[in-house]
């Protein structure tokens, strides 16, 4: 059974890139312009197996969105990378202290996030 | 006013290089013009910055139509493969249809072309059979002449029983009888011989014509066995061209999923330039907020503090650009930080 990623991005390019690229590859999408919208679906119910998120989103950053996220029922071992354009360890390290599961610097190829998202997901 | 020419004259100098020497007093500038100078500048920035906002629409808006037609590319290439690998099962037990279906007609044909010689042996033994029945005939031939002499035999002992008067009566009789059985066997031997000849006559007469059609259609088989073979080589010629064909397009097919993957991550690029113009926008509002405190009369703020604040600015700029090394300018590393890592 096909896998579900949720990827939250507030550009509009980098959410049908990697829409059309994980599908592509065989995943199934949820996709959200903001974190806060992402939360929302999180609360309504939806179960996805990993989650992609941005970090500079104009309402809810990637960062309060994975504190967030963690907080939601069946959300606490799900794996979350964040892909931005910062590499600074700093914020990597903010980031892995609420809860992210890896970090990527965009952009990032197709065959790259495919065997990534293998690797954090075996079986995908 | 004196005051404010000198004050504004300074900030020139400071934020332009302008002469050190002090226009003439005479004829002082317009105290409004180092505002107007800002003013035009300023809006040089915003015509700049209507346009960079545009560009980042017209980017985004171009990325997305790239994005929607490589999809179609994709989505009609994977249709492409979906039908060929479809037809491929179907093409493959058709192939074997033909294959099995082929085989058995080549095997009758091998049957086929054996005939000639078992037909032959068949005539050899029905030509035994002709020759058996030729000597028989012969024998045929022999009962008549011993008919013949019995017959002969039979009257002249009539003729010796008559002269011996009535002691010979009983030696007529037995004489008459012998004439009687010549004559049944010389009757029976000719209805042998008929027979043997008719059934010469219908052995030879068939095999003649069974050897003459079975000849002409040999041939045809002979012909039809060779066409059937051509097909089967032609088909097997054919059913390896397809399958070469086939797996060519799915190697196409492959390395345009390949491509198209990392057409989608450089399309990417779109989103790192934009955010990169947006880090412009936000360091030249803060510069143009400096020049414009700078610039107003009812500011204290001086050269050295414009100056600081600009530098501020430059080095925020510039250590928030660090934090984005990652285009296609720099490898993994430029950063000191890797693109990926996992916790």
């Amino acid at each position: 059974m096909a896998k579900t990623i949720m990827i939250v991005d507030d550009s509009s390019t980098m959410l049908m890139s990697l829409r059309n690229s994980l599908e592509i590859a065989g995943f199934k999408v949820l996709s959200a312009n903001d974190g806060q919208p992402a939360l929302d679906q999180l609360l309504a119910g939806a179960k996805p197996d990993l989650i992609i998120t941005d970090i500079n989103m104009p309402n809810m950053g990637g960062i309060e969105f994975i504190a967030k996220a963690r907080a939601v029922s069946g959300m606490r071992f799900t794996p979350i990378l964040v892909l931005t354009t910062e590499s600074q360890q700093a914020k990597r390290d903010d980031a892995k202290k609420l809860g992210a599961t890896g970090w990527l610097v965009k952009p990032v190829s197709g065959a790259d996030l495919t065997r990534i998202i293998k690797q954090v997901l075996p079986g995908a | 006013m004196n005051k404010l020419h000198t004050k504004l004259w300074s900030r020139g100098r400071a934020l332009f290089g302008w002469s050190t020497t002090e226009p003439s007093r005479a004829v002082p500038p317009p105290p409004a013009g180092l505002q107007d100078l800002l003013e035009t500048h300023l809006q040089l920035d915003r015509a700049i910055d209507q346009k960079l906002v545009e560009v980042v629409d017209d980017t985004e808006h171009s990325a997305l139509s790239i994005i929607k037609q490589v999809r179609g590319l994709y989505d009609s290439a994977y249709l492409l493969v979906q039908y060929l690998e479809n037809s491929s099962p179907q093409a493959n037990s058709l192939g074997s249809d033909i294959v099995n279906s082929v085989s058995y007609l080549v095997e009758i044909g091998a049957f086929i072309q054996e005939l000639p010689a078992k037909m032959t042996r068949d005539l050899h033994s029905v030509q035994s059979v002709v020759k058996e029945i030729t000597e028989l005939s012969a024998l045929v031939g022999s009962v008549h002449a011993i008919s013949m002499q019995s017959h002969l035999l039979a009257i002249n002992a009539a003729i010796e029983g008559s002269r011996a008067g009535p002691g010979g009566a009983a030696f007529r009789v037995v004489a008459d009888e012998m004439r009687l059985l010549a004559s049944n066997s010389s009757t029976v031997a000719s209805q042998i011989s008929e027979g043997l000849r008719r059934a010469r006559s219908v052995v030879e007469g068939g095999m003649s014509t069974r050897i003459s059609e079975s000849t002409k259609a040999l041939e045809d088989v002979s012909q039809a066995v060779a066409s059937i073979q051509k097909l089967q080589e032609n088909f097997e010629d054919m059913s390896q061209y397809f399958k070469t064909r086939f797996a060519v397009i799915t190697q196409h097919n492959q390395n345009l999923s390949r491509d198209i993957a990392e057409v989608l991550g450089h399309i990417q690029y779109q989103d790192v330039v934009r955010q990169c113009i947006e880090r412009l926008r936000a360091a030249i509002v803060q510069r143009n907020a400096a020049l414009q405190t700078a610039a107003d009369p009812m500011q204290t703020l001086d050269a050295a503090q414009l100056q600081a604040a600009l530098t501020q600015i430059l080095l925020d700029f510039v250590a928030q650009e660090e934090m984005h090394k990652h285009s296609a300018r720099h490898d993994d590393q430029a950063s000191g930080e890797p693109k990926f890592e996992l916790f």
